[in-house]
C-alpha cells in the first residue's frame, strides 16, 4: 500500500468531521486493493462512532462481511480491541435483529459471540 | 774470402786503419761561460746525444742562468727591500682603515651612478606597481561588486526556492489538519497515479 494513502486514511480516521467517514467508505472500503480495504476498515473501527461502525458491520462485502478473510478477520480483531464496545454491541444487536441479509446476520452473531468470550 | 787471408788470428785485436773519429771528451767550449744563460761549467757538448737530449735539462739550465743574472742585479740589500715592502703594506692598511669606501673615486662614481639610476628606476617601478595594484584592486572590486550582486541574487533565489519547497512540503504534509476535501483530492490523485503506473 502506498505510504501517502495510509497517511490519508490515518488523517481521515483522526478527523472529527463525519464527511471523513463518507470518504473512507467511498474510496477505502470500495478499493480493489485488499490492504487498502483492511486499513480503511480498521480506521473506521477506531473512530468508534455509529456511522463508522455501521459501515463495517451492516454493509455487504465490507468490514466483517468482506470477501477477503484477511480483511474480515482484521476488522473483527480491531473491534475486539476496542475499549468501549457499547456502540459496537448496539449495532450488532440491531443487525442481528433487523438486517435483511442472513449472511450479514450470521457474521454479526459470530462477532457478538467473540465479544462475549473476550 | 777466408779469414786466414786477412792474416788475422784468433785473439788478435783488430785495428781499424781508417778510424778518424775524434775523442768524445774534447769540448772546445768547455770552461767557457755564456754570461749566465747557461749553466756554468756545464759541458753541454759533453756526451751530446741529439736524440736523447732532455728539454727539461735545457730549461733548467736557462732558469738557473736567469737566477744568476737576477742575483747580479740586486743593488740594494735585501733588508732594505723588505722594509720598503713592509712600509708600503702598512701605508696601504692605514689608507684602507681610515678611508671611507664611498670616498674612493671608483666606488663613489659607482655609487652615484647606482643612486641616479636604480633609485629612480625603483621609484618608477614602485609607482608602476602601485598603480597596477590599484588598478587590479579596482577591477577586482568592480568584479566583486557584480559577483556580490550575483551571489545575493543567487542566494535570494535559492532562499525563495527553498522556502517554497519547505512550504510546499509542509503544505503537502498529510495530517488531520487538512480538510476532508483536500484529503479526498489527494487520495484520488494517488489512485489516478497508481492507475497510470499500472497502464504504463
Amino acid at each position: 500500500m502506498n505510504k501517502n494513502v495510509a497517511e490519508i486514511i490515518d488523517a481521515l480516521a483522526a478527523h472529527q468531521d463525519n464527511a471523513s467517514i463518507e470518504v473512507l467508505e467511498e474510496l477505502g472500503t470500495n478499493s480493489p486493493d485488499n490492504e487498502v480495504r483492511e486499513y480503511t476498515s480498521r480506521a473506521l473501527v477506531r473512530k468508534n462512532v455509529h456511522d463508522s461502525l455501521k459501515v463495517v458491520i451492516i454493509n455487504q462485502g465490507k468490514g466483517i462481511n468482506d470477501l477477503s478473510p484477511a480483511v474480515a478477520m482484521s476488522t473483527i480483531n480491531e473491534i475486539l480491541a476496542l475499549k468501549d464496545k457499547s456502540e459496537v454491541i448496539r449495532i450488532l444487536d440491531d443487525t442481528i435483529n433487523m438486517h435483511s441479509d442472513e449472511s450479514v446476520k450470521e457474521n454479526a452473531r459470530s462477532v457478538k459471540s467473540l465479544l462475549a468470550l473476550s | 774470402m777466408k779469414i786466414d787471408n786477412l792474416g788475422l788470428k784468433i785473439g788478435q785485436k783488430s785495428v781499424n786503419p781508417f778510424k778518424t773519429s775524434r775523442n768524445s771528451t774534447t769540448n772546445p767550449f768547455q770552461n767557457v761561460s755564456f754570461e749566465g744563460n747557461t749553466l756554468e761549467c756545464a759541458d753541454v757538448f759533453e756526451k751530446f746525444k741529439p736524440k736523447s737530449s732532455s728539454k727539461f735539462k735545457m730549461i733548467s739550465a736557462s732558469v738557473v742562468g736567469s737566477m744568476n743574472k737576477l742575483r747580479s742585479k740586486f743593488t740594494e740589500p735585501i733588508v732594505n727591500f723588505v722594509n720598503r715592502v713592509r712600509e708600503n703594506v702598512s701605508s696601504a692598511w692605514d689608507y684602507a682603515k681610515n678611508t671611507n669606501i664611498s670616498d674612493i673615486a671608483g666606488i663613489k662614481n659607482i655609487s652615484e651612478a647606482w643612486n641616479n639610476t636604480m633609485n629612480r628606476d625603483v621609484l618608477d617601478i614602485g609607482k608602476d606597481i602601485s598603480n597596477s595594484i590599484s588598478g587590479i584592486g579596482k577591477n577586482i572590486s568592480e568584479k566583486m561588486s557584480f559577483l556580490n550582486t550575483d551571489i545575493l541574487d543567487l542566494g535570494k533565489g535559492i532562499s525563495d526556492r527553498w522556502s517554497n519547497l519547505i512550504s510546499k512540503i509542509h503544505h503537502n504534509k498529510i495530517s488531520k489538519d487538512m480538510s476532508v476535501e483536500d484529503l479526498k483530492a489527494l487520495w484520488l490523485n494517488e489512485i489516478n497515479s497508481a492507475a497510470e503506473r499500472e497502464v504504463a
